[in-house]
């Protein structure tokens, strides 16, 4: 487990290094296509360290429980130390965990560490009772991780003010920047209720959606009930709050995430693999003992 | 109209009936354990029912309402796991966590209105909270399992087996727990996952159980070290549950704090 320490110290050193040199990770600039080539880049490093694991010392530690539990025990520490500190977009270092090299390289070293330990059960499967569930919770956390990770430069969230009587083409992006919409949205009528007592029961927007496509759709977006058209979810997000029920315009969001299906398919699969720990979890134990 | 008033009768009669339980179990009843605590079980679940019938609403708000979940979910635990394994302690465990947690609830009530904010309306809230807090439950049991191995001392090596079980059991259900939540977060807030300081602990938390799984598969180990793995677990934990209400960091940054900050 010592070796397992040293490196994962190294790696937040390294980090410490990067982040002084270079500064936090731009996730920015991990934009299409720059997302995909890196992936296909990081999936031939995996590959590689695979092959070579009998070759090369280093490429077979990584693959063994030593180099998994202190790596995982990094994780914690450094993800407790983002649940301890204020996270702001703006913010340096533990402010903005997700921008700091130590801990994107801890996380990366995960998905490093799980993709050797996938391929080389991919490549000696015997036993689908054990190989079943380790793959649908490793693999499912591997495609959950890098996807979500690499996919989300490409996910767009703008907000878009609709008002009555008026198709709306522009929403504004996180930045603040005007952007022209593949879609018009008009507010047909913002509903709002609420209980006896004045707090709020419902938020809705009654919205009229014409597409780029030619599409011409009416509904009804809630609070917990975005309506999905031609990838883009929309969202109930605000109203004008002096107004009340009376409101006459009302903020949507509007979210795409191209990513989503494969984040999707790793999430499904670690559902489908914590139901497996539940029903064969306790069993393979007793048969050992 | 069922409110908290009612709460005391069927409290005491529930409690009455594991404690039955929890007796026959240490002298071998099975059937008399099985059938005092599936009775008790169904007398504290309609209390929930009734509740949830007449807030119209899931009880799933407030502390003092999970908590209510959590008494129920404790013995519920503890019967599926003597099922399984046979343990004669576990039911009295069981019947005084519930015991504890109904207590609170007596004694310091937060009693609630009827409103449940739109961000909680929809049909994720109710299996993503419930399959949390029974494995909270399960992970309750491994931690009491754990304290007790390492007061007692001596050899823990066949023992180590029931909490493996319970933790595989618990962490099972805090994986569809979370993932539950980042399937509901989508269609709530348009992200799966935001790092928001209850994802963030949920992370930590969950790791952390990973932690004690795989170091626990190591060929050469030392068990009293995994069970302090799982006693650290169980209080980051607590962190994740009720903790982060009272940290600075997460003040007025969470959305699971439920103020509805819409503009």
């Amino acid at each position: 487990m010592k070796e397992g320490f040293l490196l994962g110290g190294g790696l937040v050193i390294t980090g410490l290094i990067l982040e002084l040199s270079v500064g936090p990770v731009m996730w920015e600039a991990f934009a299409w296509p720059a997302n995909g080539i890196v992936l296909a880049g990081f999936l031939t490093i995996i590959a590689i360290m695979y092959l070579l694991r009998k070759k090369i010392y280093a490429f077979q530690f990584i693959g063994s429980y030593h180099a998994a539990i202190p790596t995982m025990v990094y994780a914690v520490i450094l993800t407790i130390i983002m649940g301890l500190t204020r996270q702001n977009i703006n913010g340096t270092w533990f402010n903005n965990m997700l921008t700091f090299w130590p801990f994107v390289l801890v996380y990366v070293f995960i998905a490093v560490i799980l993709g050797v330990i996938i391929l080389r059960r991919l490549m000696h499967l015997n036993n689908w009772k054990r190989d079943l569930p380790f793959l649908l919770n490793h693999l499912g956390l591997f495609l959950a991780l890098t996807t979500a990770t690499l996919g989300n430069a490409d996910m767009q969230r703008v907000k878009m003010i609709t008002s009555i009587g008026e198709p709306e083409w522009r929403a504004l992006t996180t930045g603040g920047a005007i952007k022209e919409m593949p879609l018009a949205i008009e507010l047909k009528q913002f509903i709002m209720e609420t209980y006896d007592d004045g707090s709020p029961k419902r938020f809705a927007s009654e919205i009229q959606i014409l597409t780029k496509t030619g599409k011409n759709i009416e509904t009804v977006v809630d609070v917990n009930k975005p309506y999905e058209v031609d990838g883009w979810k929309i969202y109930q997000y605000g109203y004008d709050t002096e107004m009340g029920p009376m409101s006459q315009t009302s903020i949507l969001e509007l979210v795409s995430d191209p990513w989503l299906p494969l984040v999707y398919t790793g999430i499904y699969m670690m559902l489908a693999g914590a139901v497996c720990m539940f029903v064969l979890g306790g069993k393979k134990k007793e048969i050992i003992t | 109209m069922m409110d908290w008033s009612c709460f005391i009768y069927f409290a005491i009669t529930a409690v009455l009936l594991w404690g039955v339980g929890a007796w026959a179990a240490w002298r071998d009843k099975a059937a008399l354990a099985f059938s005092t605590t599936i009775v008790g079980l169904l007398v504290f679940f309609s209390f929930i029912l009734s509740m949830w019938i007449s807030l119209e609403r899931p009880p799933l708000r407030t502390m003092g309402e999970t908590r209510l979940w959590y008494s129920f979910f404790l013995p519920l635990a503890g019967i599926i796991v003597y099922s399984r394994w046979r343990y004669k302690w576990i039911l009295s465990f069981s019947t005084l966590l519930a015991l504890v947690f109904i207590c609170v609830n007596l004694f310091k009530p937060e009693i609630h209105d009827k409103t449940l904010m739109p961000a909680l309306q929809s049909p994720w809230f109710a299996p993503h909270v419930i399959v949390y807090m029974f494995a909270y439950a399960v992970l309750g049991a491994s931690a009491i399992m754990a304290i007790y191995l390492i007061i007692r001392g001596k050899d823990v090596k066949s023992e180590m087996n029931i909490t493996d079980n319970l933790v595989y059991v618990g962490l099972a259900f805090m994986t569809i727990g979370m993932l539950f939540g980042a399937l509901w977060a989508k269609e709530a807030w348009g992200h799966y996952w935001s790092w928001d300081p209850k994802e963030t602990w949920a992370a930590i938390t969950w790791l952390s159980y990973l932690v004690y799984v795989h170091y626990r598969q190591l060929p050469r180990h030392r068990e009293r070290l995994a069970l302090w793995i799982l006693i650290v677990s169980f209080v980051l934990l607590q962190m994740c549950w009720w903790g982060i209400n009272y940290l600075p960091s997460a003040q007025g940054s969470s959305v699971h704090t439920y103020n509805m900050s819409e503009t």
